[in-house]
């Protein structure tokens, strides 16, 4: 593997990692521990994408527990996506990147509310897990309760996740863009 | 032969209006201290990532023309592989030269040597020659991310070193030194070229580099203004036309020359305070 | 003694499959007990602690869906639920304390695994925290020219962009003078090198490792049968 991959999806996972910092200390419900694989799949690729999707649940699994882990197959789905995303230029402009990010966050979602039900019967990350709650206490069953809460925090955690990277495609001095075969495409170039 | 030999070489960064580099030709022979001079963005950095075969793999851009360290041309496969070891180009900025894999010192000086497959006991005896000269025993057994800005960048220099590069690249490599540490890399690299080591320094220090450089070519846009003596350059107006200037006395000397027709103001301007106290008496 | 690099993978890895073939919501409850106590008699109390910080709110939700609420599992399916959690949680933390990058590197290396594979994992571990620490900084900065942290949930958004763009741009643009350097000193990814401190399977490491592996297909075959 080139040395810079080697050093971009080190980088890549980092940035998924420090997000939770951020948003934690803004108070926002949200994650975007997505931003880095989208990034790496809008600049090299979709194998590099699900390689840093790959090894970001992973050590993420090292922090937090090996519970997190059957959520790899999410990063990876968002990886082959975004990829499909950069290749059609679609972040390009922020409207463009929130159109997207709604489609990938219904299907990272529905993927998600899927692990979560099979593996953990609904039980996992604690913000799902908040909301699950309020819904069971609601009425809903379970299962339904599971699949909102799942789908509705992801629509608006991978909107914001793409409109995030687009900017910071777009944002990319046009010399370091050009080292990444994809990025360039990303963004409509 | 000499150690690094560049012809005619053109280079341009992608989706630029010029060129960083045009017909820059020139080279660097063993057991020489070669000072490049320049403006920032006048083309040094440039020109020492195409002399170490990481531009324009690393950077993106176009190139043409010939690089030849040691005989090889460091942008090809082969070339890459017959050099490694053998050019230490080392940046500014220490955070990004570390290997982000070491425990410890000692480790992160050794990271180059083990990757070389160097057998453990020679890997051991150059770490520690490395870290002595460099004045860092004492912090073989830390890690290198909790040390000062001016303690790591001794690291990275140690790191190289102890790979015994016959070829040295420095791009402003000191600007993370405290003034000890600037010291002894300065003999460090004194100690090198005596041993026949080539090395190509880009410095915008023209006080220090007075009495270091055998040679000096002065770099403007990416054109080669200057080839020769550093007294020659530093003490006439050219290195202020088409440089950053002189030695801080001959920077005065020129200011005095402006405001007096007298002939002992006139170039060559003294380079240091007891020629400009001999001069102008 | 030190244990070969690999060992403390096997037993997380077993703890985490063990979490969940053991009979609820005895085995669970137990298996953590057993973590715990390992981590006692390593000298590693702080990382028990870690590891119950770590699933405390997960308790308070699990208590609430499946004991408050209607439709839940009862108590027993809490308690076993989070013994799970706790188990794995404090055993992946253990892992991390212990974990030494170079000679992590140096096993990958002799058993010719993949030196590209071991370098990523080594690597990310090495950048997380150094990425907080910037996303800190990047965040102290902003606030000192006048960035809200507060307010409403779009202004709180709308923060995003000056706290994550330059995060991800200085990111970015640091990248290839890292490769660089990496490339410098020959490191290619692929190529096997010098262990500095060559990682030995000892007896205690085959013992964890086939332990471990015994403890799951048993719980494996029992949950079967």
């Amino acid at each position: 593997m080139p040395p810079r991959l080697l050093v971009l999806i080190p980088s890549a996972v980092a940035i998924n990692l420090a997000m939770g910092f951020l948003t934690n200390q803004l108070g926002l419900p949200l994650y975007l521990d997505t931003i880095g694989t989208v990034l790496t799949a809008a600049l090299a690729g979709p194998v590099v994408g699900v390689m840093t999707g790959i090894v970001s649940q992973l050590v993420r699994s090292l922090y937090e527990g090996f519970i997190w882990l059957p959520f790899g197959l999410v990063q990876v789905v968002i990886a082959l996506l975004a990829a499909l995303v950069a290749r059609r230029g679609g972040f390009r402009s922020t409207g463009a990147s929130l159109a997207w990010g709604a489609l990938v966050g219904l299907v990272a979602g529905a993927v998600s509310a899927l692990i979560s039900y099979l593996v953990f019967r609904g039980v996992t990350a604690t913000g799902v897990t908040a909301i699950t709650t309020l819904l069971s206490g609601a009425g809903l069953t379970r299962a339904q309760a599971v699949t909102v809460a799942s789908i509705g925090t992801d629509l608006a955690d991978k909107m914001i996740v793409l409109a995030l990277a687009g900017a910071a495609l777009r944002g990319l001095p046009v010399r370091v863009a050009a080292r990444y075969p994809w990025a360039l495409r990303a963004v409509g170039r | 032969m000499s150690a690094v030999e560049l012809r005619g070489l053109n280079f341009r960064y992608a989706a630029a209006l010029t060129d960083a580099l045009a017909g820059v030709t020139f080279s660097v022979d063993a057991g020489e201290i070669c000072w490049l001079y320049g403006a920032p963005g006048a083309g040094a950095s440039t020109l020492l990532l195409a002399a170490a075969g990481l531009a324009p793999r690393f950077t993106g851009g176009t190139i043409e023309g010939d690089v030849r360290v040691l005989g090889d041309d460091p942008r090809t496969a082969e070339g890459r592989h017959r050099l490694r070891g053998q050019i230490a180009h080392l940046g500014a900025v220490p955070d990004l030269q570390l290997s982000g894999v070491a425990e410890n010192v000692f480790e992160e000086i050794a990271f180059g040597p083990a990757n070389l497959r160097w057998p453990l006991d020679r890997i051991d005896a150059a770490v520690r020659e490395a870290a002595g000269r460099l004045e860092i025993t004492h912090l073989l057994t830390r890690s290198p991310l909790h040390l000062s800005g001016g303690e790591k960048q001794r690291v990275v220099f140690a790191s190289l070193l102890a790979l015994g590069p016959p070829v040295w690249l420095l791009d402003e490599a000191d600007s993370a030194l405290d003034a000890e540490g600037r010291g002894i890399v300065a003999e460090l690299m004194l100690a090198e070229r005596n041993r026949g080591a080539a090395i190509l320094v880009a410095a915008e220090d023209a006080d220090a580099m007075l009495g270091v450089a055998d040679r000096v070519v002065l770099l403007d846009r990416g054109v080669i203004a200057f080839e020769g003596n550093p007294r020659e350059l530093l003490s006439h107006d050219l290195a202020w036309e088409r440089g950053p200037g002189g030695t801080s006395i001959a920077g005065l000397g020129r200011a005095a020359h402006a405001r007096s027709n007298a002939a002992r103001f006139a170039p060559p301007y003294p380079l240091g305070v007891s020629e400009a106290a001999a001069r102008w008496r | 003694m030190r244990l070969h690099p690999y060992t403390p993978f096997v037993l997380v890895l077993a703890t985490a499959l063990l979490a969940f073939l053991l009979p609820a919501p005895a085995g669970p409850m137990a298996l953590y007990a057993a973590v715990i106590g390992a981590a006692l008699l390593s000298g590693m109390t702080k990382t028990v602690a870690g590891g119950a910080l770590v699933t405390l709110p997960l308790w308070a939700f699990l208590v609430l869906l499946h004991v408050v609420l209607p439709g839940g599992d009862g108590l027993a399916a809490a308690l076993a639920q989070g013994a799970r959690l706790g188990a794995v949680a404090t055993a992946s933390l253990m892992l991390l304390r212990s974990f030494n990058p170079s000679r992590f590197l140096d096993a990958a290396s002799a058993r010719g695994s993949s030196l590209s594979a071991a370098f990523l994992v080594v690597s990310t571990l090495e950048a997380a925290p150094r990425l907080r620490r910037r996303a800190a900084m990047i965040l102290e900065a902003q606030r000192a020219r006048g960035l809200r942290v507060g307010g409403s949930p779009a202004a709180r958004l709308r923060a995003l962009v000056p706290l994550t763009l330059p995060l991800v741009l200085g990111t970015l643009s640091d990248v290839d003078d890292r490769a660089m350097a990496l490339e410098i000193r020959g490191f290619g990814g692929g190529n096997a090198r010098t262990p500095l401190d060559p990682p030995a399977t000892t007896r205690r490491d085959h013992l964890y490792r086939w332990g471990a592996v015994a403890a799951v297909v048993a719980a494996a075959a029992w949950r079967i049968a």
